[in-house]
C-alpha cells in the first residue's frame, strides 16, 4: 500500500477495502490470543485451512486467525460471521475431525451442535453468542474490533472505521481534543483513575518546551491480569491510534513529541503484534513525520521491560525506560513536568489509550452514555479463578458485582459457594460476599477497601482460606517489591512471615493487631503506590474475614481446610457412598475402602492436599482441627 | 491573591512548627527545616546528594497534601504549612525505625547491658561478620545506632531478618558485610555522582535487594577505581576500608596534599594515636575524586611495618644504628673523600619541592656532584640524563647519595659509597653505607608543585615515624658538617623562601583517578605493591613475596563449616587429645610454623575416633587464619589437652551458663556431669536467635535449658546472669554454677550471684596467651594469690576474681592486633606471615 498524504486518502483507502470485500461471505474467526494459542488453536488454524484447501471453498468462505473473543474458558474458540455463531472448544480432542465439521458446517450453512455451548443452567445450547449470557451481559467499546479483526492487517481496522478519529482529530485544536477527554470524563484505567483528560492538560501546559515524552505503559504485572495483553493482541492499532491523538492534543504545536511503549517482554505475542502495527502505520503514514501529510509528527519506540512488578509504577518505568534501575521516586515533580528524561511525560496505560479513538470518533457524549456519576464508559475486567466462566469481559461501569460474578461468570462452579473476589490485583483487597451487590466503580471499591486497578478479579470459594490469600498476595508484593523504601521492603517481609507463620500455626492472638499495625505503617510510610496498597489484601481479609484469622491463632484451625499444617482430612461414612473417585484423585494413596463401602483416610500418608475433598461429589470429605498443633517451642518471635 | 508567580519570586515564606520561615525556591522543606533549626531524623538524605526519599524517616505533615510526604523529597512553597513533630508522625517514625532495626543487627541496642558492656569493653571485637554493635567497626558513629540510642524505645516488637550474606573480601582495600546494609543507596550514589556511571547500584528485589556491582562482578572488573566515596559515606559498618576499620574514625579531617603522583590531589586524613589510618577526599565532588594511591595507599605506606626508623652506619661491615648526630658526622666525613664529579644524587620528584630543592643544591654546592630526580611514579632507566646512566655504569660515578631504591644490584655493588635516604629497608640499603630515616606523606610541612605548577602547601599531620627526619633537614645538617656556609635554615620557611624557578614536573601519562590500569606503580623507585600488598590485586607490579607453604603435615581438619555468623566449627584429627581430653580443658593451636599459639576450649572430642571439636569465633588475625582453612587442610601444631579439668561439683544440681564460645566449651562438662548424675540446668545465652547454636545437642545431656537471647528473638530477654538470678527467684535449688564466656558476661555473673551463697566457677581462656605459664599474660589475681590462668586454670572461682586488673589486661595488646589483621586481598589461599612495627626493619 501506498503512503497516505490526506485524509481523503485515507477515507477512499477504506472505501476501497470495504468495497473489495462481500458482506455475506462466511469467515471463520479463530482465536489467536495467548490462552487460545496454549489450548491449540493455531493448530486448528492450520488444520481448517488445509480442510477448505481440500475442499475448494477458499473462494467462499474466509478464515482470519484474530484477538481475544473473550470467553477463555471455552477455549480453543472459533466463531462464524456474520451470523455470529460460536464454537467452543473446538478441536480440544481431535483438531482435524473439529476443522472438518466446521468447513462442513460453514459450507453447508448448518450448525455443528456439538461445539455448540451448553448453557450449564438451562443445559441447552446456544448458537449465537449474543444469545449466551457470558456475551449478552457484556458492553464491548473498547473491545469491539478484538476478536473480529486481524491484528496482524492494518487494512482491517481500517475497514472497521481505524484511524477515523485521528483523521477527525488533525482538523481540531489540540486544546480542544484535551476538552473533549476532559469532557468524557475518562479516568486512567491503570489503577489510579486519575482523570486523563486532566493529566493531558497539564502535560501540555508543561514550561519545558523542548520535548513532550508519550509513554503507554503496557508492563501488565498482576497475576491474573491479562486485560492489556489482549488488547494489544487483538486490537494493537487502536492503542497507537490513541497515542498518536493523545500526542497531537499534548505536544502539537508547542515541541516535537516522542512516543514509548514499555511493555513486558514475558509478552513476546504483544510485542510482535505491536511491532508489525507502527511498521504498518508507519508505512501508511499514520505515524512518523508529517502524519496524514499533516506538519505532525510523532514516533513510537518500544521499550522491553524485564519484568519488576514496580516498573508499572511510572517513575519507576521511566528510569526503567532510561536505563536506570526500575525504582520510584518521589513525586513531585510529576512526570507533566519533569518525566523521561527530565521532559514532560504523559503516561497512561494501554486501555487508557485504546479508549481514546473511541471517544474522539463518537464523542464524549457517546462515551458518557454508559457508566456512573463518577466513574464513565465501560472497564474491562480478566475475570478468574473459582468462577464458571472465567475470561476477559467488558462491562458498564456501576454493573453490580453479584451480576459480574453469577450472571455473566455463572457463579461458583462445583456446588461451593461464593466467598470473595480480589479486585485490583495484589495491591487491592478482598471483597465479601455480603457486599456481592456493590457497584463496581472507582468509588464503591475504594470505600470497600479494595480498589479498580487495572482490572484482575479473582473469585473465591469457601474452599479458600482467607490468611492464605492473603499470604499469596503479600508473597508476591515482597518479592516484587524494589526495595528501596523501608516500610516497603521490611514491612512486607514481616507481613508475608507472620501470615506465613499463622499458615503453619505458629501464630498468636497478638498477630492480628501487629498484622494491623504493620499494614498501617507500610500503607503511610511508603513511598510509591505498590507499597502503600500492598497491605490492602492482609487489610480487606482483616476486615471481613477476622474470625478465619481467630481461628488460625486461637484454635489452630483452618476452617477452609487450606493450611495443612493446621488440619487433618476425614471421611464422613454417612455421607460416603463408595464410589471411589477419592481414591483415584488421592496422589499418596492415603484411602482405602472397597467399593461401595465408606472409604477411610489414613492421616499418617495424608499430605492434605484437598484432591479428595475437591473431587467428592457427595460432601463426604471434611477437614477438622489437627490432633497434633504446631509445637509452640519453634515460635520466633519478640513479645 | 499573591500577583506574584513563585518562579519571579527571591523567598518563600512557610510555616514549619508554628514557626515563621523564609527560605529560598528549591530548597525542600527538610533544609528550610533545618535552616531554621528545627531537625528533622534522615537517614538516606546527604548534603551532597539529591533527594531520594527511601528511609521514610524524615516524613511530616503538609496542610493539602495526601498521606505522610518525606520532606527530604518536597519543595517548600509559598504559604506552605508544615508540622515535623505530631503523635502520629512519631508513631510512625517509630515503625520505621523498628523495619530499619530488624533488618539490621540490632541486639545491642537493644540489650539491657549495652551501657556496662561498652564502659567494660570500649574497643569493638575484630570480628568477620558484624552481628552487632559491639562487634562492628561503624560503632562510634553510626547513624542508626545513634538515632536507636538517642529516639526510640529500646523495647522492640518485630523480629530480626538477618540476611545470611556472607561477608565479602573478595576484593582489594574493602569489606563489605551486607547483612549491615540498610539500603539508603548513598553508596552507588555517591559513586555515580562522582563517577558519572556508577560502578554500583541496587541488585534483585524485595529481600534479596543488595549493593552490589553489574552481575554481581569484582569491584576491580566492575569499573570502580577505588576511590572510596561510597565507604566514606556509609552509614552504617556495611561498606568498611579493611586496614583503617578497627582503628575507629579517630580525629577526622587534616588537610593535606597527596604527593604520590604529580596530580598532588587534594585529600584529608583521619588520625588515630599519632598514626594517619586513612585519607579520603576533601569533599564529595567529581573533581575532588582521588585514586586508588591516595584513598588506600597513603596511610599503608605511612604505617609501613618496616619502616626506618634509626639511622645507621656501616661498622665492620654491619650496618649499625647510631644517633643522628654521629649519622650526619659519618656520612659528612665520607662524602668529604670524594672529588667533584665522583658524586651523583638520584632522588625521586614525587616529593615536596623543599627536600628537592636542598637535594639540588647540596649536590651541586656540598658535593659538587650531578643530581637526577627521577619523574614520579618511574624507576632508574626513566632517569632522562644518560650520560649520567652511562657514568654510573662505566664506574665513573664513586659515592651516591640515594633517595630511593633505584639501582640494581650491579650498580650497588660497583659503587665505592652508598648513602641512602629512604623510608624503607630495599636492594639500596642492604648494601649502603649509611642509612638515613626519612619523613614521608603526611608527615611533611613543605610545599608541592603539582603537574600544572600550582603550589599546594602540606601541613604535617603526625609525627614521623621513630627518629626519621624530614630529607631537608638531613642534607641542611650533612651540609653544615661537610662547613658549608650559607644553609642558615631554621626551619622549612627559609627553604621554601629560597626556592626560585623550580619546574612543574612532567605529567604522570594517564588519569590514575579514573582507571585502575594508570595509577603509578613505584614510589621512591620501590614497587607500591611490595609495601601495600592489596595492589597486586588491581594490577601494579611487585617482587615476589616468600610465602609460608601451608603445612602438608600435621593435625587433619575433618569438619569445618560456620554454624552460626562468625562461629566456626572445627573437628581436627589428634587421637592424643582425643584420649586424654576432659572437661573444661583446652588445646593451643599454630595454623602454620610462624602462626601465633592460640587457646581454645574443647567443645567436643571423640576418643575412639581420635578427633576433637572446637569452636572458633573469628575476632582477629589467628582465628581469621582458621577460618580460611577448609576440610583437608592441616594444622601445623595442636597442643593439649592443657588446663586443669574443672573439678566435679559437691551438690546435685549444676547450672552451666555458656555465652558466644562458651556454648560449645560447657558442652562436655554438662555431658560429664550428666553422666555423673547431676541435675544440669544449661544457660545457650546469644545475641539473636541466629547466632544460637547447639541447642539440640545441649537438650541431650541437660535436664532443662534455657535459652537467653540480648534481643528477645527467642527464649527470654537478657543473658546468663538473668537465667541465673531467675533459678534463684523461682525457687530453683542451686548447688554450682560455672559461667563460660566473655570477661564480661562472666563479670556480670559474678557481681549478680555474688550474694546468692552459690559457688561460682568461671573460666578465664580469654585472656591466655602462650598457654604454658611462660609469658605471663594471663597471670590474675584470685583473692590474695596471683594466679597463671593456662596452667592454674583456667576455671577459678568467680567471686575471688579481680576483674577489674583482668579487664586492663585485656586490651594490653590492642594496637598490634589491629596491625596484624593482613591487608592481602586473597590472604585466606595463603598465609603471610605477621609483620608489626615491632621488629627490627633491616634483617629482612
Amino acid at each position: 500500500m501506498n503512503r497516505i498524504k490526506s485524509v481523503e486518502e485515507l477515507n477512499r483507502l477504506r472505501d476501497e477495502i470495504r468495497a473489495s470485500r462481500d458482506p455475506n461471505k462466511r469467515c471463520i474467526t479463530v482465536c489467536g490470543d495467548t490462552g487460545c494459542r496454549a489450548a491449540g488453536s493455531l493448530d486448528l488454524a492450520d488444520k481448517l485451512r488445509a480442510e477448505m484447501k481440500q475442499q475448494g471453498v477458499e473462494g467462499e468462505i474466509e478464515m482470519k486467525v484474530c484477538g481475544c473473543h473473550g470467553f477463555c474458558q471455552q477455549a480453543p474458540v472459533v466463531a462464524v460471521e456474520p451470523e455470529g455463531i460460536f464454537y467452543r472448544h473446538v478441536g480440544h480432542k481431535n483438531p482435524e475431525r473439529d476443522a472438518k465439521a466446521v468447513i462442513d458446517g460453514t459450507r453447508d450453512n448448518e450448525t455443528v451442535e456439538r461445539l455448540l455451548y451448553r448453557d450449564p443452567k438451562t443445559k441447552k445450547r446456544i448458537k449465537h453468542y449474543r444469545d449466551i449470557p457470558y456475551y449478552a451481559m457484556q458492553t464491548k467499546r473498547v473491545l469491539d474490533n478484538t476478536g473480529k479483526i486481524d491484528p496482524n492487517k492494518i487494512e482491517e481496522y481500517i475497514a472497521a472505521d481505524g484511524y477515523a478519529a485521528l483523521a477527525k482529530v488533525l482538523s481540531l485544536d489540540p486544546g480542544d481534543v484535551v476538552d473533549e477527554i476532559k469532557k468524557a470524563d475518562l479516568r486512567g484505567r491503570g489503577g489510579g483513575g486519575f482523570p486523563t483528560g486532566i493529566k493531558w492538560g497539564f502535560c501540555r501546559e508543561a514550561d519545558d518546551q523542548t520535548m513532550r515524552y508519550i509513554i503507554c505503559n503496557a508492563d501488565e504485572g498482576d497475576p491474573g491480569a491479562f486485560m492489556d495483553r489482549s488488547i494489544i493482541e487483538g486490537d494493537p492499532h487502536s492503542v497507537l491510534e490513541g497515542m498518536i491523538i493523545g500526542a497531537y492534543a499534548i505536544s502539537h504545536r508547542v515541541c516535537p513529541a516522542q512516543g514509548y511503549i514499555y511493555i513486558r517482554a514475558e509478552y513476546p505475542l504483544a510485542v510482535q503484534k505491536l511491532r508489525k502495527a507502527i511498521e504498518q502505520a508507519e508505512e501508511l503514514g499514520l505515524l512518523g513525520d508529517n502524519i496524514l501529510g499533516s506538519d505532525f509528527n510523532f514516533h513510537i519506540k518500544i521499550k522491553q521491560g524485564a519484568g519488576a512488578f514496580v516498573c508499572g509504577e511510572e517513575t519507576a518505568l521511566i528510569a526503567s525506560i532510561e536505563g536506570k534501575r526500575g525504582m520510584p521516586r518521589s513525586r513531585p515533580p510529576f512526570p507533566a513536568v519533569s518525566g523521561l528524561f527530565g521532559k514532560p511525560t504523559n503516561i497512561n496505560n494501554v486501555e487508557t489509550w485504546a479508549t481514546v479513538p473511541r471517544i474522539m470518533k463518537r464523542g464524549a457524549d457517546w462515551f458518557t452514555e454508559v457508566g456512573t456519576e463518577k466513574s464513565k464508559g465501560t472497564k474491562i475486567f480478566s475475570l478468574v479463578g473459582k468462577i464458571s466462566n472465567s475470561g476477559l469481559i467488558e462491562v458498564p461501569m456501576g454493573m453490580p458485582l453479584r451480576t459480574i460474578v453469577e450472571e455473566i461468570g455463572g457463579g461458583v462452579p462445583d456446588g461451593r459457594t461464593f466467598k470473595a473476589v480480589q479486585t485490583g490485583g495484589p495491591s487491592g483487597g478482598c471483597i465479601p460476599a455480603e457486599l456481592l451487590d456493590l457497584p463496581v466503580d472507582y468509588e464503591h471499591l475504594k470505600e470497600a477497601g479494595s480498589m479498580m486497578g487495572s482490572g484482575g478479579m479473582v473469585v473465591m470459594d469457601d474452599y479458600s482460606c482467607m490468611v492464605d490469600v492473603a499470604r499469596y498476595f503479600l508473597s508476591f508484593t515482597e518479592s516484587e517489591s524494589c526495595g528501596k523504601c523501608v516500610p516497603c521492603r521490611m514491612g512486607t517481609q514481616h507481613l508475608l512471615n507472620m501470615l506465613t507463620d499463622i499458615c503453619h500455626g505458629h501464630g498468636t492472638p497478638s498477630d492480628i493487631e501487629r498484622l494491623r499495625n504493620i499494614s498501617d505503617a507500610v500503607a503511610k510510610g511508603s513511598l510509591c503506590g505498590l507499597g502503600q496498597t500492598a497491605p490492602n489484601p492482609v487489610i480487606t481479609t482483616l476486615r471481613y474475614f477476622e474470625d478465619e484469622y481467630r481461628a488460625h491463632v486461637e484454635d489452630r484451625d483452618c476452617p477452609a481446610g487450606v493450611c495443612r499444617d493446621l488440619v487433618m482430612y476425614e471421611i464422613e461414612p454417612e455421607n460416603c457412598t463408595g464410589c471411589g473417585v477419592c481414591q483415584l484423585n488421592c496422589p499418596t494413596l492415603a484411602i482405602a475402602g472397597e467399593k461401595k463401602e465408606p472409604h477411610i483416610i489414613d492421616s499418617a500418608l495424608c499430605i492434605r492436599c484437598g484432591a479428595c475433598r475437591d473431587s467428592c461429589k457427595f460432601e463426604a470429605v471434611f477437614t477438622h482441627v489437627h490432633e497434633n498443633t504446631p509445637d509452640d517451642q519453634s515460635i520466633v518471635s519478640r513479645t | 491573591m499573591n500577583s506574584f508567580s513563585e518562579s519571579t519570586m527571591d523567598t518563600i515564606s512557610l510555616t514549619i512548627d508554628n514557626q515563621q520561615i523564609t527560605t529560598e525556591p528549591g530548597r525542600t522543606v527538610l533544609q528550610a527545616a533545618e535552616e531554621a533549626g528545627i531537625s528533622i531524623p534522615t537517614i538516606c538524605a546527604h548534603e551532597d546528594l539529591p533527594s531520594y526519599g527511601a528511609c521514610r524517616m524524615c516524613v511530616v505533615e503538609i496542610e493539602g497534601m495526601r498521606g505522610y510526604p518525606t520532606s527530604c523529597t518536597t519543595p517548600v512553597s509559598e504559604g506552605m504549612v508544615v508540622q515535623t513533630d505530631t503523635t502520629e508522625l512519631r508513631k510512625l517514625r517509630n515503625q520505621v525505625m523498628e523495619f530499619i532495626l530488624s533488618g539490621h543487627p540490632d541486639s545491642c541496642l537493644v540489650c539491657d547491658h549495652r551501657e556496662d558492656c561498652e564502659k567494660y569493653r570500649p574497643n569493638v571485637t575484630k570480628a568477620g561478620r558484624s552481628t552487632r554493635c559491639g562487634f562492628c567497626s561503624n560503632r562510634d558513629v553510626c547513624m542508626v545506632r545513634n538515632y536507636a540510642i538517642t529516639c526510640y524505645e529500646r523495647h522492640l516488637n518485630l523480629p530480626t531478618l538477618y540476611c545470611h550474606y556472607n561477608l565479602e573480601r573478595d576484593d582489594p582495600f574493602m569489606e563489605r558485610d551486607l547483612n549491615l546494609c540498610i539500603l539508603c543507596g548513598l553508596c552507588w550514589r555517591i559513586c555515580e555522582k562522582i563517577h558519572g556511571s556508577p560502578a554500583i547500584s541496587i541488585n534483585n528485589r524485595g529481600r534479596w535487594a543488595k549493593v552490589g556491582t553489574a552481575f554481581n562482578s569484582s569491584y576491580v572488573d566492575s569499573g570502580c577505581t577505588f576511590c572510596g566515596a561510597c565507604i566514606d559515606i556509609c552509614p552504617t559498618g556495611t561498606l568498611t576500608d579493611r586496614y583503617a576499620r578497627w582503628y575507629g574514625k579517630g580525629n577526622f579531617g587534616w588537610e593535606t596534599v597527596c604527593t604520590l603522583c604529580p596530580e598532588g590531589c587534594k585529600i584529608k586524613s583521619t588520625l588515630s594515636d599519632n598514626k594517619v589510618v586513612s585519607t579520603e577526599m576533601i569533599s564529595f565532588d567529581r573533581e575532588s575524586r582521588i585514586c586508588a594511591l591516595g584513598r588506600f595507599a597513603y596511610a599503608q605506606l605511612m604505617n609501613a611495618p618496616k619502616r626506618l626508623k634509626r639511622p645507621y652506619i656501616r661498622d665492620n661491615d654491619e650496618l649499625t644504628p647510631v644517633s643522628w648526630p654521629d649519622a650526619i658526622d659519618f656520612v659528612a666525613k665520607k662524602l668529604a673523600e670524594y672529588e667533584p664529579g665522583q658524586c651523583a644524587t638520584i632522588v625521586d620528584s614525587a616529593n615536596i619541592r623543599e627536600n628537592l630543592h636542598l637535594y639540588r643544591r647540596f649536590t651541586e654546592e656540598a658535593m659538587q656532584g650531578r643530581f637526577a630526580s627521577v619523574p614520579a611514579g618511574d624507576g632508574f632507566d626513566d632517569i632522562d640524563d644518560e650520560s649520567l646512566k652511562a657514568d654510573l655504569q662505566a664506574g665513573k660515578i664513586k659515592a651516591v647519595v640515594l633517595g630511593g631504591d633505584y639501582l640494581d644490584p650491579e650498580l650497588l655493588e660497583g659503587l665505592d659509597c652508598l648513602i641512602v635516604l629512604d623510608y624503607l629497608p630495599s636492594a639500596a640499603t642492604k648494601r649502603a653505607d649509611a642509612v638515613l630515616p626519612v619523613a614521608i606523606l603526611a608527615e611533611l610541612t613543605g610545599t608541592f608543585r603539582d603537574d600544572a605548577g600550582e603550589i599546594k602547601p602540606l601541613k604535617r599531620a603526625v609525627d614521623a615515624a621513630g627518629e626519621a627526619r624530614p630529607e631537608w633537614m638531613i642534607l641542611r645538617d650533612l651540609a653544615g658538617a661537610l662547613n658549608r656556609n650559607g644553609w642558615p635554615y631554621d626551619d622549612i620557611n627559609g627553604v621554601t623562601e629560597d626556592i626560585t624557578n623550580d619546574p612543574a614536573p612532567q605529567p604522570w601519562p594517564g588519569s590514575p583517578r579514573d582507571s585502575l590500569k594508570d595509577l603509578p606503580p613505584r614510589f621512591r623507585g620501590a614497587y607500591l605493591a611490595d609495601t601495600v600488598p592489596a595492589l597486586k590485586d588491581v594490577g601494579l607490579p611487585s617482587h615476589p613475596t616468600p610465602i609460608h607453604p601451608r603445612p602438608t603435615t600435621g593435625f587433619k581438619i575433618l569438619k569445618h563449616e560456620e554454624v552460626v555468623p562468625n562461629f566456626f566449627l572445627i573437628t581436627i584429627e589428634a587421637p592424643k587429645i582425643a584420649q586424654y581430653a576432659r572437661p573444661g580443658q583446652f588445646v593451643i593451636l599454630m595454623v602454620d610454623e610462624t602462626s601465633e599459639r592460640v587457646p581454645f576450649t574443647l567443645a567436643d572430642w571423640d576418643a575412639e575416633a581420635g578427633t576433637i571439636t572446637l569452636i572458633i569465633e573469628e575476632v582477629g588475625r589467628s582465628s581469621g587464619e582458621l577460618v580460611f582453612l577448609s576440610e583437608g587442610d592441616f594444622i601445623a601444631h595442636v597442643t593439649g589437652p592443657l588446663g586443669v579439668e574443672l573439678p566435679v561439683p559437691e551438690g546435685d544440681t549444676i547450672a552451666l551458663g555458656g555465652g558466644c564460645y562458651g556454648i560449645g566449651a560447657i558442652y562436655p562438662i554438662a555431658r560429664e556431669l550428666k553422666q555423673l548424675g547431676k541435675k544440669v540446668i544449661t544457660v545457650l545465652e546469644a545475641c539473636s536467635s541466629y547466632t544460637l547454636y547447639m541447642e539440640s545437642q545441649f537438650r541431650e545431656v541437660s535436664d532443662e535449658v534455657i535459652i537467653m537471647t540480648k534481643d528477645g528473638g527467642k527464649g527470654m530477654k537478657g543473658g546468663v546472669q538473668e537465667a541465673f538470678t531467675h533459678l534463684v527467684d523461682r525457687g530453683t535449688k542451686v548447688d554450682q554454677f560455672v559461667a563460660v564466656g566473655c570477661t564480661f558476661m562472666m563479670r556480670m555473673v559474678t557481681e549478680t550471684t555474688r550474694n546468692f551463697g552459690i559457688p561460682l566457677q568461671v573460666a578465664l581462656n580469654p585472656i591466655m596467651v602462650d598457654g604454658t605459664g611462660m609469658c605471663g599474660a594471663c597471670r590474675i589475681t584470685i583473692g590474695d594469690e596471683t594466679k597463671f590462668a593456662c596452667i592454674d586454670g583456667p576455671f577459678f572461682d568467680g567471686h575471688q576474681v579481680d576483674w577489674d586488673e583482668l579487664g586492663s589486661r585485656r586490651g594490653a595488646y590492642a594496637a598490634e592486633e589491629i596491625e596484624a589483621i593482613p591487608q592481602d586481598t586473597h590472604h585466606h589461599e595463603k598465609l603471610v606471615p605477621i609483620t608489626t612495627s615491632g621488629g627490627c626493619a633491616l634483617d629482612d
